[in-house]
């Protein structure tokens, strides 16, 4: 009988969509603390923190894609698309704030500096979104777990 | 005005000598969200309730309760 119980006391294993998004989560600190490490020790007029974020996130969903592919038993469930869904609207609202804010400075203060000002406030508000998004999500699954 | 729902799942495993992964894989769910059923964390769509039931060949009743919610006194 002890065998039935021994999984559910184990409660610090996570799903593959949870370590997923602690993966994501790690991805994007380490990404930030490098971007801070980067702009106190660079000049201006680069952009490579773009471009890297763009590649680390190609190639985590690279890495994603092979693992479901590796292990095909994992299972999405409905829990997981309530999960997903409320993250997808925690976003949601911050892509809007965000828009909105955008918006009003642009009204305010016309062409604003210059396209990559405008490009660059996006893109951030793109990761704060996916940040909250993932923590959101997390922070629901532990609830429920 | 909380109202609860209750479940079996654990007993009705345990019965049968049944863990969550195999529980899990007869429904199409995780084990986490086995889990989180039986500790009345998730409520499941009422097609997973039915599923449990099914799995345990019981009728939906036996493995949910519904506690209703106390009405306030004026």
């Amino acid at each position: 009988m002890s065998n039935i119980f021994d999984m559910e006391n184990n409660m610090s294993r996570l799903s593959f969509q949870e370590k997923m998004l602690w993966a994501q989560l790690l991805g994007i600190v380490a990404v930030v603390v490098f971007y801070g490490h980067f702009l106190v020790h660079s000049g201006p007029g680069h952009h490579y923190f773009h471009a890297l974020l763009l590649v680390l996130l190609f190639l985590f969903a690279t890495v994603r894609m092979f693992l479901r592919r590796r292990s095909g038993n994992v299972v999405e469930d409905e829990r997981d698309r309530s999960i997903a869904s409320i993250g997808a609207r925690w976003s949601n609202i911050i892509l809007w704030l965000g828009l909105v804010i955008i918006l009003v400075l642009y009204w305010d203060r016309g062409s604003m500096r210059s396209a990559n000002f405008l490009i660059g406030i996006l893109f951030h508000l793109l990761v704060l979104a996916g940040s909250v998004r993932i923590i959101r999500e997390l922070i629901a699954y532990r609830m429920s777990a | 005005m909380t109202a609860y729902l209750r479940n079996t799942i654990r007993e009705l495993r345990a019965a049968r000598s049944m863990t969550q992964q195999e529980l899990a894989d007869l429904i199409a769910v995780t084990r986490q969200t086995v889990n989180a059923i039986e500790g009345d964390k998730y409520s499941p769509s009422l097609e997973v309730a039915f599923r449990i039931a099914h799995v345990f060949a019981v009728p939906l009743e036996q493995v949910f309760q519904y506690i209703p919610p106390r009405p306030r006194l004026k």
